[in-house]
């Protein structure tokens, strides 16, 4: 299957052959729909970001392309091989599922080479894989000694082994600092510059945006949108930051943008208001305040982030967000 | 496929501490019942329940005692094989290695024969380390063991070991199963220790005629050679019966059930 027929509908222009395509992907648990109905078309080649509040059947889904959960209804396909058929395709799959689970008592080595002698790789593969996860030096100690940041790189480290063609990341940066999650950003475009494709999932959608070229966006267990995150930013509203002479003018200038049918946001920290414009240009705004006395001292344009355009796709708010499914990020 | 999960399970079990507490822990154990036995022992008669060294000294007087351990021994082969699969749950494992392996029976298949051999290894580790401190015990009671190494000596000994080497197999497979129905570790232990310790003795207390028919009751004959409420070759079919339906069952599940930890 091609994105052409996979992404009918969503604007998308084909380009590339799909790693992963699923159709009416559907999982239920007793009464419960967790993932409902869902049509992924994710293009070989890209870095995926699988987006969504926590509770959004992230998790799930990615565990029904892994094998472990099996679908409901629905059906696909993963790098050729049927989603029906795991050991058709998991040969050329690399995985971190949620938190990276491994045997504590043994080093992280052994953990690998476990893993490498059940799928029959070769035990040559532990050495570079540790590597490539900055884990070398510390592959002898015992897993139980790791911290949270060398858990998750052993997590990455045995996603590698079988040299992946896709790989899948469920929440890859879940627990790290700052510090760990440049260093997690830069694993990952470094596998999408080897060629691999790089399924990753998170709440986080900042995050997202500054890693990955595609994204699935699912809310409730229903798709929401997919599609390139350019083609997506293109296609969103733009902005208007609007900062008038004297801060006094602020309140003064937001009634006016409201009167005029926009919906401001009043920035009191920056004495900046933010308008969504609905139709209303730079040029009407600032003839506007200038019609009523306001000089601006700046006025511009700004393209709304991947998380404003999840909340606009999905008709909620930062409000309709759940307790413990807050979008955050580290700026 | 399947070897390639035995020695991946293999990889994991023969880690120092693990290795270390099983064939140590074991092999102290068996030593230190096989002590008591030999240092209790009247000359003559029976005293307290002990053997005689006069029984000692024959031909089958290593395995004397023996029966009164196997329950000791289907204890510890069902621990550890419960807590063996019950852990690939509670860690989180069972999903890595699903990725690696997606075939579940193939899986479970390797994984099983993986801490069977374990165990078995451990016990035979264990028998060797007794019979050498049997040896040693007995001449410090200056009794004889010319009888034990001849032919009938031999062959007793190693049919008493064969024995134990099937309900070896027997209790850890029904470990390894409960640990893979319950998936907690502490609970699978919990439970195979009740119905071995309690369960069953209390069944067949009140309907005696249940004896034959459980299959705690029948490994135990199984590893005793036989006992007088069930014999051996009843205590063998009815154990393979429970094992077969056992395995039949965790392949069935291992290989549909969702794995949502």
């Amino acid at each position: 299957m091609t994105v052409t027929q996979a992404t009918r509908g969503t604007g998308e222009k084909p380009s590339a052959q799909l790693a992963v395509s699923t159709t009416g992907l559907t999982k239920r648990f007793g009464d419960r729909t967790v993932v409902d109905r869902v049509d992924l078309a994710i293009p070989a080649g890209s870095v995926c970001g699988f987006v969504g509040p926590n509770g959004a059947g992230k998790t799930t889904t990615i565990r029904m392309l892994l094998g472990l959960i099996r679908p409901t209804a629905g059906g696909g396909s993963i790098l050729g091989g049927s989603l029906a058929e795991p050991p058709t395709y998991l040969r050329k799959v690399g995985a971190l599922i949620e938190a990276p689970a491994f045997y504590p008592q043994l080093s992280g080595q052994d953990n690998l080479r476990a893993l490498a002698r059940l799928g029959q790789l070769n035990l040559k593969t532990v050495a570079p894989a540790l590597a490539r996860a900055g884990l070398t030096a510390r592959a002898g100690d015992k897993y139980r000694s790791f911290s949270l940041g060398m858990k998750q790189r052993l997590g990455i480290a045995a996603a590698l082994l079988p040299d992946p063609e896709l790989l899948i990341l469920d929440e890859p940066t879940n627990g790290l600092d700052p510090a760990g999650i440049v260093e997690m950003r830069g694993l990952i475009r470094s596998f999408a510059d080897d060629g691999m494709t790089v399924l990753v999932s998170s709440h986080l959608i900042s995050e997202i945006e500054q890693i990955c070229d595609y994204v699935v966006m699912i809310r409730a267990g229903r798709l929401v949108h997919q599609g390139s995150v350019a083609n997506l930013r293109a296609t969103q509203q733009r902005d208007l930051i609007a900062a008038p002479e004297h801060d006094a003018d602020l309140e003064q200038l937001a009634k006016l943008l409201e009167a005029a049918g926009c919906t401001t946001t009043m920035q009191p920290a920056e004495n900046t208001v933010r308008v969504e414009t609905a139709g209303l240009s730079a040029a009407d705004l600032n003839r506007l305040a200038a019609r009523n006395g306001i000089t601006l001292r700046q006025l511009a344009e700004q393209t709304r982030s991947l998380e404003r355009a999840f909340f606009a796709l999905t008709g909620t708010d930062d409000a309709g967000v759940l307790p413990g499914q807050e979008m955050g990020a580290i700026k | 496929m399947t070897w390639a999960a035995f020695t991946s399970e293999w990889t994991k079990l023969k880690r120092k501490t693990l290795l270390l507490s099983t064939f140590l822990g074991l092999a102290v154990a068996a030593s230190l019942f096989v002590i008591l036995i030999f240092s209790q022992a009247p000359a003559t008669g029976s005293g307290g329940g002990l053997p005689s060294l006069q029984q000692l000294a024959r031909p089958n007087g290593l395995i004397v005692g023996v029966d009164r351990a196997v329950m000791l021994l289907g204890i510890v082969a069902f621990g550890i094989a419960a807590a063996q699969s019950a852990s690939e749950y509670s860690l989180g494992t069972l999903r890595q290695l699903l990725v690696r392996q997606p075939r579940r029976v193939t899986l479970l298949v390797g994984k099983m024969l993986g801490v069977i051999t374990f165990l078995l290894l451990a016990f035979v580790f264990a028998a060797v380390v007794a019979f050498v401190v049997a040896v040693v015990a007995m001449h410090a009671r200056h009794g004889s063991t010319t009888a034990w190494f001849d032919g009938t000596g031999m062959t007793d000994l190693f049919r008493a070991l064969g024995n134990i080497s099937l309900a070896v197999v027997g209790y850890s497979v029904l470990g390894l199963v409960i640990g893979l129905f319950v998936r907690s570790a502490v609970f699978a232990v919990i439970l195979g220790f009740a119905w071995m310790i309690a369960v069953e003795n209390i069944i067949t207390r009140i309907v005696p005629s249940t004896e034959k028919w459980l299959p705690g009751m029948a490994l135990e004959a199984v590893a005793t050679g036989g006992g007088e409420g069930v014999n051996y070759s009843h205590g063998i079919l009815v154990a393979a019966v429970y094992l077969v339906v056992a395995i039949v069952a965790a392949a069935l599940i291992f290989a549909r059930r969702d794995v949502t930890a």
